[in-house]
């Protein structure tokens, strides 16, 4: 359900790996709250706690401490049951590295998630809306890192998720195919209104965001509006 | 060099692997060194206590007496050792009966294991067998020769290590039987008549010849019995050369796919790692230096699996060999591993891992760095582009595909059944043989209930209910000793049926064999067959018409007018004779009796005392089959790892991730079992067919009902129940670190 005036709000999170001298605080008390329907980018640097945040509030992980309430429901305190309905019906995942399931082709990585889904949005839609029809025979060894990555994206939107979260979504690609990329993340939040979070080291992406974040210790270091979004086409990648 | 601390965190990273590995590598080579240990040691002690104890090359009966001056004379001649022995048969009063001896100064000398030997009348020993069946002790009083004496003493003679009461037995006999030696002026004084055989040492063997045509020109050989052929002495080494035969074929077949099997899951795992070694390349590390690296790390589970299996040969060598020597005489071999087989054991299976895991990275070195840090190396869409038209689910078209489109890893599991299979299957069809052997002796043999050998000729026929045999001894092929026989054609007590027409042996035309006979000395039907009486040593020819199914007895039989032109033997007369219903024969006018239900018991007994190794086999087998099957789907999920995490991140429950990535080897099963199934009755009849010269019986190669089912469960339970124990691993896969390594 995406109803309410935000779609995500963390309060006080905290993570941390590793003990004694060798603590490392991954999340070392974050408070923030993102509205449903917007792109936010998450600068940072390594270490900054990022990815940490990302893998929480896709349930990938749990917090030591703190609330991660997303439409109301508080996912720190979710059963394994629970993050995994969590998962499958609202959290789309784009990784760096794509993670596509080489044994299946194109249609199939996007099926394997309609099949399971409450309200899959159409593949043949997904798939032309993503310029890779013409592949959709094709295993991903076939492919351009570019058009793998489109597939990807076809993957975690097919689902029709509340939030799609990506993870250095570029970071493997050229310019040109980080332009395909990002066109079509920020075509699918026109489309279906999806929440994005979009994790990056590459600055020039944060012009397209609604909202920028920066992250740094495992703290929020600034959280800043953008004034005027910049269409993803016209970054300076 | 720092690689090295890769080592322990491999260890740690991947120890369900290197435990089963070197589980299945010790379990394969503990039952080769288990019945290799068995029959060396069983035959060393045999072949040792025969040489200390002067065991006789022969014995023979006359039907003169040899005087003691020509015993003398022939010695000198022959170059023999020729001595009398003195024995008689007494019922005793409790049923027990006695074999009384004058005890032998020169062959199958008495060795005393316990006590001392007799020196007044009232005083004996006995067979030591007997003793320990009935706790009897030095000191203890019993019954021999009806006069109540104190046992003095235990002894072992090499000639009645396997303790059969009679010549034709096949099973030791100490519950109601038992040896016994008096001092000598007691035996001279108490019996007049005393049964006497001839026993001989030969030493010139060039002499034998000459000196059994003499003896039997001289004073008429009544029989002739060759140590080789003399149950009593020869079952020792028959079982040992079978336990020997056993051992040698297990380590041609089990450890050689247990081998295979490890070493392809190895250079998966090798395969697998393309990134690291591209990387070690990148980084300026020498191939040498490579291979070595990952060629260390293979000989864990050789080093470990054999170490442990030397370990727990010398723990249950003793154990496991007392078990295979239930049916003789009580012996103290030395089943202790002889150190340069337990050496092999260790670095056999170490220096093939070595060698593999060399090899695989020296293939994976041949790749340039970029292509091994992309890790694309050995990827191929080969097979994974069925079932794309398919209407299947694709979590269904995944899990096929994953089996279908990774044949290396789909055949790494399909050995794992495939083994499992095959050693549950020969166990259990080995004691299904075990078991028809007990269950069909008297269909195959006849119908008779009892089978007379008389100590004299008849003459003419018996009565109605009777049919009546010429019988003689002959030796044919290499030390198979054949009955030959001659009967009427209308004989119906004894199973005549022609193998091949299903009618029963037209005897009047021709020569037939039983089937276990053609297959000791290995002719056919059409075949010439060139025998040797065993009395006169002559020679004769005779060409085979007919094969008659009878896996129990060596015979060749024809119509008593063709035997009498082999024999010798008048066709008016008979020396055997089969009967429905018992007869009171005059004392002395029977040699020996079977009956139907001696085959059967004796047949009971073997499968009982081979039912111990059998179960040892099946449950080698069971844990064989654990091991492989664990050792391959572990291996499976580890290759799977990231996309169980991938599915996982999706939402998959765990039962779909359980069918794609789990489920789908299921198809494996069936061709693995019944190719499994297969093989164990190859393994069967190829150990049939070896063993049949050795245990003079054709072991049946029939797969039971019973067999295929237990086969089918007990595989089906080690896939499953290793399918759940490694569903854990599936559990614990951490998504994010999966994904992590997925990006490395």
């Amino acid at each position: 359900m995406i109803g309410g005036h935000y779609v995500y709000r963390n309060k006080n999170a905290k993570k941390q790996y590793g003990t004694g001298d060798a603590a490392v605080f991954a999340l070392a008390g974050v408070d923030l709250t993102l509205d449903k329907g917007k792109v936010y980018v998450i600068l940072g640097p390594s270490g900054s706690g990022k990815s940490t945040l990302l893998n929480m509030v896709g349930g990938l992980d749990s917090l030591d401490s703190g609330d991660l309430i997303v439409d109301g429901r508080n996912i720190a305190s979710a059963s394994k049951k629970e993050l995994l309905r969590y998962r499958l019906e609202d959290v789309g995942f784009i990784f760096q590295f794509y993670n596509l399931i080489p044994d299946l082709n194109v249609e199939e990585n996007i099926q394997v998630v309609s099949e399971i889904s409450p309200k899959p949005l159409d593949i043949d839609e997904v798939l032309k809306a993503l310029e890779i029809e013409q592949y959709r025979k094709r295993f991903p060894k076939e492919l351009s890192g570019g058009q793998q990555q489109r597939v990807a994206i076809g993957r975690a939107m097919i689902k029709n998720p509340k939030l799609l979260l990506c993870d250095e979504l570029t970071g493997a690609l050229d310019t040109k195919s980080s332009y395909a990329v990002l066109k079509f993340v920020e075509k699918m939040n026109q489309m279906y209104g999806t929440t994005i979070i979009i994790i990056t080291h590459n600055e020039a992406i944060a012009d397209m965001a609604d909202c920028v974040i920066r992250f740094k210790d495992g703290k929020v270091a600034s959280k800043v509006d953008n004034a005027e979004k910049c269409p993803s086409e016209k970054l300076n990648l | 060099m720092k690689l090295n601390k890769r080592y322990p965190r491999s260890i740690r990273s991947y120890l369900s692997f290197y435990v089963s590995a070197s589980v299945l590598t010790m379990v394969t080579l503990l039952m080769f060194f288990l019945f290799y240990t068995s029959g060396t040691g069983v035959k060393k002690y045999a072949d040792d206590f025969a040489k200390r104890n002067n065991r006789q090359d022969a014995q023979f009966e006359t039907y003169e007496d040899i005087p003691d001056e020509a015993v003398k004379s022939l010695s000198s001649k022959y170059n023999v050792v020729l001595e009398k022995d003195h024995s008689v048969n007494f019922e005793e009063p409790d049923g027990k009966r006695s074999r009384i001896f004058k005890e032998s100064k020169q062959i199958d000398l008495c060795e005393v294991t316990d006590g001392s030997r007799p020196s007044n009348e009232n005083e004996v020993m006995i067979s030591l067998g007997y003793a320990e069946e009935h706790d009897i002790s030095v000191g203890d009083k019993i019954t021999v020769g009806k006069k109540e004496r104190t046992v003095t003493g235990m002894f072992l003679r090499p000639d009645y290590l396997f303790m059969v009461e009679n010549e034709s037995d096949t099973y030791k006999n100490v519950d109601d039987f038992f040896l016994a030696v008096l001092d000598d002026k007691t035996f001279d004084s108490s019996f007049e008549e005393a049964n006497v055989i001839y026993k001989v040492i030969y030493n010139d063997a060039s002499k034998e010849s000459e000196f059994r045509k003499e003896i039997n020109s001289s004073y008429t050989m009544l029989s002739y019995l060759d140590a080789d052929v003399n149950g009593r002495i020869h079952y020792v080494y028959q079982e040992s050369d079978t336990y020997i035969l056993v051992s040698w074929i297990l380590l041609a077949t089990v450890p050689f796919v247990a081998v295979v099997l490890i070493c392809m899951i190895l250079s998966r795992k090798i395969s697998k790692e393309q990134k690291i070694i591209g990387t070690l390349s990148a980084l300026g590390y020498k191939p040498r230096t490579i291979m070595l690296h990952y060629s260390i790390m293979a000989i864990i589970p050789g080093l470990v699996g054999g170490i442990l299996m030397s370990g727990i040969s010398l723990l249950v060598s003793g154990w496991f060999g007392k078990l295979t020597e239930g049916s003789f005489e009580p012996m103290e071999p030395d089943y202790s591993v002889p150190l340069p087989i337990m050496i092999a054991g260790v670095v056999l299976p170490t220096i093939i891992y070595y060698i593999a895991a060399m090899l695989v990275t020296r293939k994976i070195l041949k790749y340039n760095t970029v292509t091994l840090l992309s890790g694309s190396v050995g990827a191929k869409n080969a097979g994974k582009k069925i079932f794309t038209g398919s209407n299947l689910k694709v979590r269904t078209r995944f899990a096929l595909r994953s089996v279908i489109g990774n044949p290396g890893r789909s055949i790494v599991i399909f050995l794992g059944i495939f083994l499992g299979s095959t050693i549950v299957c020969f166990g259990n069809a080995y004691y299904d043989a075990m078991e028809v052997l007990a269950d069909n002796p008297q269909s195959q043999i006849g119908t008779y209930k009892y089978r007379y050998y008389l100590s004299d000729y008849g003459e003419g026929i018996y009565d109605e209910k009777t049919d009546v045999l010429i019988n003689a001894s002959f030796e044919a092929g290499t030390d198979t000793t054949v009955n030959v026989i001659g009967a009427d054609e209308g004989c119906k007590r004894l199973n005549i049926i022609d193998k091949d027409t299903d009618e029963p042996a037209k005897l009047n035309d021709g020569w037939y064999i039983s089937t276990l006979a053609a297959a000791m000395i290995d002719v056919g039907k059409g075949d010439e067959l060139s025998m040797k009486n065993t009395l006169t040593l002559e020679d004769k020819k005779i060409k085979i018409s007919g094969i008659i199914h009878n896996d129990y007895d060596v015979f060749v039989i024809s119509s008593r007018e063709n035997a009498s032109k082999v024999t010798g033997i008048d066709p008016k007369y008979y020396d055997c004779i089969l009967s429905d219903e018992s007869i009171d024969f005059e004392n002395g006018e029977v040699a020996l009796i079977i009956t139907d239900k001696t085959a059967k018991k004796q047949m009971e007994m073997i499968a009982d005392d081979f039912g111990t190794v059998v179960y040892t086999i099946i449950l080698l087998g069971v844990v064989i089959c654990i091991a492989s099957l664990y050792v391959a789907i572990n291996m499976m999920i580890n290759e799977q790892a990231a996309n169980i995490s991938m599915l996982k991140v999706l939402g998959y429950k765990r039962s779909y991730i359980d069918t794609m990535v789990l489920r789908g080897n299921h198809i494996l099963l069936i061709p693995g079992i019944v190719l499994g199934i297969i093989s164990g009755a190859g393994l069967m009849k190829f150990f049939s067919d070896e063993l049949v010269s050795v245990t003079e019986m054709i072991m049946p190669v029939e797969i039971t009902l019973r067999t295929s089912l237990i086969t089918i469960a007990v595989v089906c339970v080690c896939y499953f129940g290793s399918l759940l124990i490694l569903r854990r691993r599936v559990d614990k896969i951490d998504m994010i670190e999966s994904l992590k390594d997925n990006r490395e």
